[in-house]
């Protein structure tokens, strides 16, 4: 078993601004331990300095902790060095050298706002367990947020499920659900296991594998307009999270909302919560310095 | 007695010495409903009828309901068919209030259930009993509504948490026992200043609610729940009866003008002007919309309450109730929602 290929295992990054040194500035952390995903992200005074965006283990302390020593990776920066650190995520209280724990509803609009540009006024946050959209003011402020149902169908673990199912690497599945002849209905259910369940009939009768992917995405950007058309989109539009990366799910989606979606963040749209979280860390240093 | 719906006329089963407990239920996963009631009935539907099929409530002499929602209404049947009790009734409480009719017919139908009582227990029921049970719940809404109203302060001396476990000691407890604690209780607070942050002042509003491990999940976020729209708050014992020559017209009268349960509010729906003014004079920053799932007539409601408040400038957040509260999603997005609304320390 332990040959099989994992199919479901997406990119890890990490990068470092190479035109920064820190020294002598103010270094800030955001820390966000979600279901599936962590990230680290390391501003130094205002600017944007490392990141590190890996899986999630089974221990949340232990998961913020890698994603940190990652980011600081090569940059001499140790955990003293960091003077004001918030936590986010499903494990947000669960980061052992924060000071602080924000939403990641609050961080993904804040950080969505740093990516994107003061404009975005809708972030869609497509994680790997729920799906939030989130409405916010010119600062970043959340104004209205919707989470999914607390079902976790549709997100991005669903995704993974599906790829390994399948055995398309997930980095691909966006192309290749692009890769049919024809755009075949979405599946009816988005519940993993449900559709599951369906995906098997369907190769059974001989549908090929994109045919089967195209479906499936088809389903999940179905589900998140659902949750868009009970908020309401208003311009301009940016998605964060794990999906974000998923063309399959994204283009269909986009289609849906005949709105256009912001895709020009050079930085990992997995980063969008952790790096709100290291802009109120700097915020919120700089208002106990004073 | 035990009773489902707070449109039950407990004055007149005072009157006659009978006891009314409130059934509510446990929060407790069970299987024992489903070949009785269907699963997308509401949870807390279900979870009563559990209550009685687990023989939790052995020692009620009787059982009653009066009409409000089908859902309960089926726990009621289901109830009495499977776990008989000595009385037993439906009260047929008209779904129009609004009707002018509503009062003539709800007095006939309060006559003939005053008689049923005084049948089962042989006892007759005098003027001056009905004005004793009157004067009685009067005195307790009355003090209910002054604890209620200590609410208001700044820095409220009670929280949302322990005046929910006030409120539903009120529906199970004599009432004159009610009473003395009462007033003990509001004597102690007269001058009492919590040492704790009050946060976001905010509104529990919605359907049955009784999940004290909500609320104090809640109030440990950095909020306070200040003011409530339940049918186990504020709802049960908003209103008074009037004194008048006709007792029963005034009990019946008390229960048509009441605060309506979202089953009888329509055509106009009189709720909403109610909810913005408990927004305004308890200070209200932001509402928690919470209903049972299932729950169709506040579903109904729900859309005209989030607009009307929207409109006047007041967040909401709307959550569903489970018969177990899934407390780390809901507390996500409490927070998110406390943050919304709270002061702007981030930026």
């Amino acid at each position: 078993m332990a040959d099989k290929p994992e199919y479901w295992r997406w990119t890890e990054s990490r990068w470092t601004n190479p035109g920064l040194d820190w020294k002598g500035k103010v270094i800030t952390a955001g820390v966000d331990v979600g279901s599936v995903s962590s990230q680290a992200v390391i501003l130094a005074d205002v600017e944007l300095y490392a990141y590190a965006n890996m899986r999630t283990g089974s221990d949340s302390p232990d998961s913020a902790m890698k994603a940190m020593n990652w980011a600081m990776k090569d940059t001499n920066l140790t955990i003293p060095d960091l003077a004001y650190t918030v936590g986010t995520g499903y494990g947000r209280v669960n980061v052992p050298f924060s000071q602080r724990a924000i939403t990641e509803i609050a961080c993904h609009a804040r950080g969505g706002n740093f990516m994107y540009g003061p404009t975005i006024r809708t972030i869609l946050d497509m994680g790997g367990q729920d799906c939030k959209a989130i409405h916010c003011d010119e600062r970043g402020k959340v104004t209205k947020f919707l989470m999914n149902d607390k079902c976790a169908a549709g997100t991005g673990r669903g995704m993974e499920v599906f790829a390994d199912l399948l055995g398309v690497s997930i980095n691909d599945v966006g192309d290749l659900s692009f890769d049919i002849d024809k755009e075949p209905q979405p599946v009816s259910s988005t519940c993993v296991v449900y559709a599951k369940t369906e995906a098997t009939g369907l190769l059974r009768e001989g549908w090929p594998k994109n045919k089967v992917l195209a479906a499936y995405c088809s389903a999940m950007a179905h589900r998140i307009m659902t949750l868009l058309e009970r908020i309401g989109v208003e311009e301009d539009f940016a998605i964060t999270g794990g999906i974000a990366k998923n063309k399959g799910v994204v283009k269909r989606l986009e289609k849906e909302v005949s709105i256009k979606i912001i895709k020009t963040s050079k930085y990992d749209p997995q980063i969008a919560g952790a790096l709100g979280a290291a802009l109120f860390a700097k915020a919120l240093y700089d208002k106990g310095k004073k | 007695m035990g009773y489902f719906c707070t449109y039950v006329p407990e004055e007149i089963l005072y009157a006659a010495g009978v006891l009314t407990v409130r059934i509510l239920g446990s929060h407790e996963p069970q299987d024992v409903t489903e070949p009785h009631i269907f699963a997308m009935f509401c949870p807390f539907c279900r979870d009563c009828l559990a209550q009685g099929l687990k023989n939790r409530y052995t020692y009620l002499d009787g059982l009653m309901i009066a009409q409000s929602c089908l859902h309960i209404r089926q726990a009621y049947t289901s109830w009495i068919k499977h776990r008989p009790v000595e009385f037993e009734k439906f009260l047929c409480m008209p779904h129009k209030v609004q009707s002018p009719h509503a009062y003539e017919y709800l007095t006939d139908e309060l006559r003939i259930f005053k008689k049923e009582v005084e049948d089962w227990t042989g006892k007759k029921i005098s003027e001056s009993d009905l004005e004793k049970a009157i004067d009685t719940y009067n005195e307790n809404r009355r003090l209910m509504k002054q604890l209620y109203n200590l609410r208001k302060r700044d820095n409220p001396p009670i929280t949302g948490e322990e005046v929910m476990e006030v409120v539903m000691a009120m529906q199970m407890t004599d009432k004159e026992e009610h009473n003395k604690l009462l007033k003990q209780l509001l004597k102690n607070l007269e001058n009492y200043t919590p040492d704790r942050a009050v946060g976001s002042r905010l509104m529990i509003l919605g359907s049955e609610d009784d999940d004290t491990v909500f609320m104090n999940m809640v109030e440990n976020c950095g909020a306070t729940f200040v003011i409530d729209d339940h049918c186990t708050g504020s709802r049960y014992f908003w209103n008074e009866v009037e004194t008048g020559k006709d007792q029963v017209a005034q009990i019946a009268a008390r229960y048509i003008d009441r605060i309506p349960c979202p089953t009888k509010d329509w055509e106009e729906r009189k709720r909403i002007p109610h909810i913005l003014n408990l927004c305004k004079d308890w200070n209200v920053n932001g509402v928690i919309i919470m209903q049972q799932k299932f729950c169709d007539p506040h579903e109904l409601d729900y859309v005209a309450i989030q607009k009307a408040l929207d409109d006047t400038g007041i967040p909401t957040l709307f959550l569903e109730f489970d018969v177990t509260v899934p407390i780390g999603q809901f507390k996500i997005r409490v927070e998110a929602f406390l943050e919304m609304i709270g002061e702007d320390d981030l930026f």
